[in-house]
């Protein structure tokens, strides 16, 4: 039988990092997307001679809720940040984006870093990360350093981490004040179903304009992305039904520049569309 | 190298196995320890066949290695029932007509007991959301959730 990758138990961060800092090293969590792509023997990981589980170390368990912002661990499973007493009030996008990924089971073991260190383009939880500017902390023997989430996810499947590296919380800002807001995903089915579409929208009112709004999508985009340009020129405009419309449309432009014309654009395009109209609409 | 040996708790018994840690848990309850109860079906985390209780959760068996286990408790459905006698949740499945082919069941009663030892009195929201990672194509949803709902009221009383 095939006898690699051999899998290692770290304790500890330090003893994780010297076991990972080999070119042919990679952590394992919750195994949700690696254990089955090993059994099945994929190509994008057949490369990994040695796993090294992290489940177990207690530096990358942490969520610290401050008013200076909020700290998760790596290893946090998506079941942790739904029981956890403060984050659904702080952030409820991510624990609303939490609650639609996978099965219990899956909640039980899949993790929020490994949701998107290896940049699918349906992890759920990247939206809702986007429109709170989470930062990535990462560490490696030699050196921590700090990315924010959008610069870290490069391309599909393809991020900033380098070999060695492993990323041990995200970071995210004190929740913007004011805004509402809400998550949207859309699967084939209801329950355990890989998105096809997930948008997470913030928005700040003042005086009937738009005093402060993120937006950002998943799955129906090459990677998650915020759409900072459409953003920027909507805040400060008058709130009405036609200029939501048209934000709306435009969200779908943008979506449609980047992926091009695909087969499912007919059906995804005015979903989206809608769907953002609709959310807008429902928060002003 | 190659071979571990891994120390973990199964079904009540200290265990000391000599194996590959890279063989999948699902692999290893069915062919090293006969545990056949644990079934597969996706391989792939999504249809819930093979869910155990792993340190008190309901896990898929087909998403966990071996090497992953060292210390950890494994709970499989064949040791729900002990000296002959069902769990109250496996009776109520019976009453119930709760079983079909019997293939789902296994993870059904897995992902129920667990969401019980939780939450001692589940809504049917809960009974839902516990059981939405395991799939069953001929009983039906409405038995299993109706034994699950008499369950929890019988072990109330």
């Amino acid at each position: 039988m095939n006898t690699t990758p051999e899998i290692m138990i770290a304790f500890n961060l330090d003893r994780a990092l010297k076991l990972l800092s080999g070119e042919k090293s990679a952590p394992l969590a919750g195994g949700t997307d690696l254990v089955p792509g090993i059994h099945q023997q994929a190509k994008r990981f057949a490369a990994i001679e040695r796993l090294v589980d992290i489940t177990r170390i207690p530096e990358l368990k942490q969520v610290n809720v401050k008013n200076s912002g909020t700290t998760i661990g790596a290893g946090v499973t998506f079941s942790e940040i739904l029981t956890h007493p403060r984050l659904g009030s702080e952030y409820p996008l991510l624990t609303k984006a939490a609650a639609t990924i996978g099965s219990v089971q899956i909640r039980n073991r899949a993790t929020i870093a490994g949701n998107f260190v290896n940049n699918a383009p349906c992890a759920d939880s990247v939206p809702p990360l986007l429109v709170y500017d989470a930062i990535v902390r990462i560490c490696s023997l030699k050196k921590s350093r700090e990315i924010p989430l959008q610069e870290f996810l490069l391309k599909p499947y393809k991020t900033q981490l380098q070999t060695g590296e492993l990323v041990t919380e995200i970071f995210l800002p004190p929740p913007p004040q004011n805004f509402g807001g809400d998550f949207y995903k859309l699967g084939r089915r209801r329950g355990v179903a890989i998105s096809r579409i997930t948008l997470a929208l913030l928005l700040q009112t003042e005086k009937k304009k738009i005093s402060g709004l993120r937006i950002a999508a998943g799955a129906v985009t090459p990677i998650g992305r915020r759409f900072y340009d459409i953003e920027h020129q909507y805040v400060g405009t008058e709130i009405s039904a036609a200029g939501l419309k048209f934000l709306a449309v435009n969200v779908g432009k943008a979506i449609l520049e980047e992926t091009g014309w695909r087969w499912s654009s007919p059906y995804k395009l005015p979903v989206t569309q809608q769907i953002v109209y609709q959310i807008l609409c429902k928060l002003t | 190298m190659k071979y571990i040996t891994l120390t973990f708790s199964l079904n009540g018994n200290k265990i000391s196995l000599k194996t590959h840690g890279n063989r999948r848990l699902l692999d290893v309850l069915r062919d090293d320890f006969g545990l056949t109860g644990t079934k597969e079906g996706c391989g792939i985390g999504e249809c819930g066949v093979c869910t155990v209780i792993l340190d008190g959760k309901a896990v898929n068996a087909c998403l966990i290695l071996a090497g992953q286990l060292e210390g950890s408790e494994v709970v499989t459905i064949e040791y729900l029932a002990r000296d002959g006698k069902l769990t109250e949740l496996q009776q109520a499945f019976l009453e119930n007509g709760a079983v079909q082919c019997g293939f789902c069941t296994p993870g059904m009663l897995m992902s129920a007991t667990a969401l019980l030892n939780e939450v001692p009195f589940p809504s049917e929201i809960q009974i839902k959301e516990a059981i939405a990672g395991n799939l069953c194509r001929c009983t039906g949803y409405k038995q299993i959730i109706d034994a699950i709902q008499k369950t929890a009221i019988r072990l109330k009383k």
